[in-house]
This record gives structure tokens, C-alpha cells and sequence, in this order.
């Protein structure tokens, strides 16, 4: 394990939170302090993980992803130009990543966007055997069936509307209390999928 | 919780609804895996952070190997590929690997809460480690160039095994 360094009693970026968190870390994980990559890690991995997985990717391949993102980060570390757009940062170089293994080895080329609206989830949602109530079975199932970029944002919109991922909804503009126009076409075409799925009651 | 105004827009009760049914959901069914975090801690515990990432290559077949069977593994990145294969023998592992393409190149097989094993491959890129503990796993290759001059640092990500 690993011998917790610490530069005196606090942190730089104890006491902060969000954004300000963020780029405090970045800020001493520059000059060295190997804590600060840690607490990004510990708070930040669900973010990429659902940007993984809401690009389609299975569980395994979303892990790898997860770490292929971090590494990158650790790479360049020095050179992002605003440590305060770190969530932005994450969130594109985790799609970019996800995107890139799409193809399944089949073909080298990236998918067009309209591609990616395409693209049914095939990899599947976990098991929802354990599901006991109908409505939430209907509704995973229904949610499956979204296309990449309505999975993606709405996982994001779920974790933006969380009080500790306040930096992530800073940092997609997705102002708490607004859906917004392209999460409620998303919601719009979830609620055609969930009566598909044998009505809403 | 999605604190999200149902005056937004008409359907506004309904969506609120929807997604805090969804965030339940992805909460319950989809969360990362647990022991993620630590695994990303250790990947990036590195010397060197000035690292290539070599990603594992998942043929079909291969998918859903993970946690203990034997089996190869490919990971490439830019022209290099690095193949490897694990060999249970109790609690230890035998790791026979290949380069493409070959060079005497240090590699370096880091295991958590264990002292990193490392070897030379051979002119055809071989090498061998055979007696490496189980747990969290992760390949670091230093590369040299014909001239056996240092040169770029590949790491994989972690595999547990």
C-alpha cells in the first residue's frame, strides 16, 4: 500500500468542493502530491464509468476504459490547460475512448454521430433478473433500447443531479431544476419505449 | 435526488418521475465495481507517468476471461503488441509474454501489496516470469530501441488474476 504523503494537516483542497475541488487537486497533483490524483479517482471514477457504459460498452470493457482515462489524465496532468475543466475533460477523453472500441476490432473507422444514434445497446444492461417490481424492470428494459447519446446523457443527468457531482452539472450545463430540450426528447422517446414495454401504470 | 422542477415543462411531473425511478436503477444495477477505484489507485502508482496505455484487445472468445483461468491476453498500442499468457500454479502464476516487435525490453510485472517481478526479453521478444503472486496485475514495459537505448514506457491497465 501506499504511504499516504500529506503537505502538513490539510489538503489544498480540503474544505472545498465542486469545481474549485477539482482544480485544487489538479493543482498539487502538478507539484507532486500523489494523494490529490487518488481523491479524484475515488470521487470522479463513477462519472467516467457511466460515460463508458452509457456509450455502450460492456462491464468489462467499461473498466478498462475507466483506467485507459485516468492513465491519460496522469499523462496530462501538466498540460490541461484549465484544471477548473477537469469533469469536461474526463467526460470527452472517456467517450473518445469508449467510441474508439465500438468498432469491436472489425473496422478501425469511427462511427459517424448519426451512427451512434443508431446504435442499440447490444452489450445489454446487467442483469435485471433481480428486479422485483415490474415498473423497474420495464423501465431498464426500456432504457436499454435508448440509442448511445440519450444513455449517456441521461446517466449524466442522474448523477448531475446529485449534490457531490455538482461540478458535473456545472460542468455539462445542466442546470439543476431544467431538463432541457434534448434530455426531454430522450425522456419523450424512454416513455414511447416503457408503454412498449407494457404501459406506464 | 434529480431536484428537478416539475413546472419545467408539461410533462414535467412525469419526466421527474421517470428519472428518479432511473437513477434508482442505475444506482442498483449498474454501479462501477467496487473494487474499481483501487485498481485505478494502483494503475496509476507509477514511477514514470509519462506512460503509453496499451489497451487489451477482446476477441470474442476471449471476452469474460478475467479473475483467475488461464488464458491469453493481447494488448496493443501504436505498432507494438503484447501478448501474454497466465499459467495458475497455486497461488503464484506463470507469465510467458511476447513482444512484436521483439527487442530486449524490461518488463516490469507490478502486483499489488507485492514487490514488482522484472525481466529482460529475449532478442525474439520472449520472456518469462515464473513465479508471480496473484492480485490486482499490471505490465510495464520499458522499450528499446535496435541500439538498446531507452526508450518509451507501456503499461496495461490492471487485471486481476
Amino acid at each position: 500500500m501506499r504511504e499516504v504523503r500529506t503537505t502538513g494537516e490539510h489538503p489544498p483542497w480540503e474544505g472545498l468542493d465542486g469545481t474549485e475541488r477539482h482544480a485544487a487537486c489538479i493543482v498539487a497533483a502538478r507539484a507532486g502530491n500523489r494523494q490529490a490524483m487518488d481523491v479524484l479517482v475515488a470521487e470522479l471514477t463513477p462519472l467516467v464509468w457511466h460515460v463508458a457504459r452509457g456509450n455502450g460498452l460492456d462491464r468489462s470493457t467499461a473498466e478498462d476504459v475507466v483506467q485507459t482515462v485516468w492513465l491519460a489524465l496522469l499523462k496530462n496532468v501538466d498540460r490541461l490547460k484549465e484544471p477548473r475543466a477537469l469533469v469536461g475533460w474526463l467526460v470527452v477523453t472517456a467517450r473518445r475512448e469508449a467510441q474508439r472500441t465500438w468498432p469491436s476490432q472489425k473496422t478501425e473507422l469511427p462511427l459517424a454521430p448519426e451512427v451512434a444514434d443508431q446504435l442499440k445497446s447490444e452489450t445489454g444492461l446487467p442483469e435485471d433478473a433481480a428486479l422485483n417490481d415490474d415498473r423497474d424492470h420495464r423501465l431498464w428494459r426500456a432504457f436499454g433500447r435508448l440509442n448511445a447519446r440519450c444513455q449517456e446523457l441521461l446517466r449524466l443527468t442522474v448523477l448531475a443531479g446529485r449534490s457531490e457531482y455538482r461540478a458535473v452539472a456545472e460542468a455539462l450545463a445542466m442546470p439543476r431544476g431544467s431538463i432541457g430540450p434534448t434530455r426531454g426528447r430522450c425522456l419523450t422517446v424512454l416513455r414511447g419505449f416503457l408503454e412498449q414495454e407494457g404501459g406506464s401504470r | 435526488m434529480n431536484d428537478i422542477d416539475p413546472r419545467d415543462d408539461r410533462r414535467g411531473n412525469e419526466d421527474t418521475a421517470v428519472l428518479t425511478a432511473l437513477a434508482h436503477l442505475v444506482d442498483e444495477l449498474d454501479p462501477p465495481p467496487t473494487d474499481l477505484v483501487q485498481r485505478v489507485q494502483f494503475a496509476i502508482d507509477l514511477e514514470d507517468i509519462d506512460v503509453e496505455v496499451a489497451r487489451w484487445v477482446r476477441a470474442g472468445s476471449l471476452t469474460g476471461v478475467r479473475g483467475g483461468q488461464p488464458g491469453t491476453i493481447t494488448f496493443t498500442v501504436d505498432n507494438l503488441t503484447l501478448m501474454v499468457n497466465f499459467t495458475a500454479t497455486g497461488e503464484r502464476n506463470r507469465i510467458d509474454g511476447w513482444l512484436v516487435p521483439a527487442g530486449e525490453h524490461t518488463v516490469e510485472v507490478r502486483v499489488s501489496e507485492h514487490a514488482s517481478a522484472t525481466t529482460t526479453a529475449d532478442d525474439g521478444g520472449r520472456f518469462v516470469l515464473a513465479d508471480v503472486p496473484t492480485g490486482t496485475t499490471q505490465i510495464v514495459v520499458h522499450l528499446v530501441n535496435a541500439r538498446g537505448e531507452r526508450g518509451r514506457t507501456v503499461v496495461t491497465p490492471t487485471i486481476v488474476l
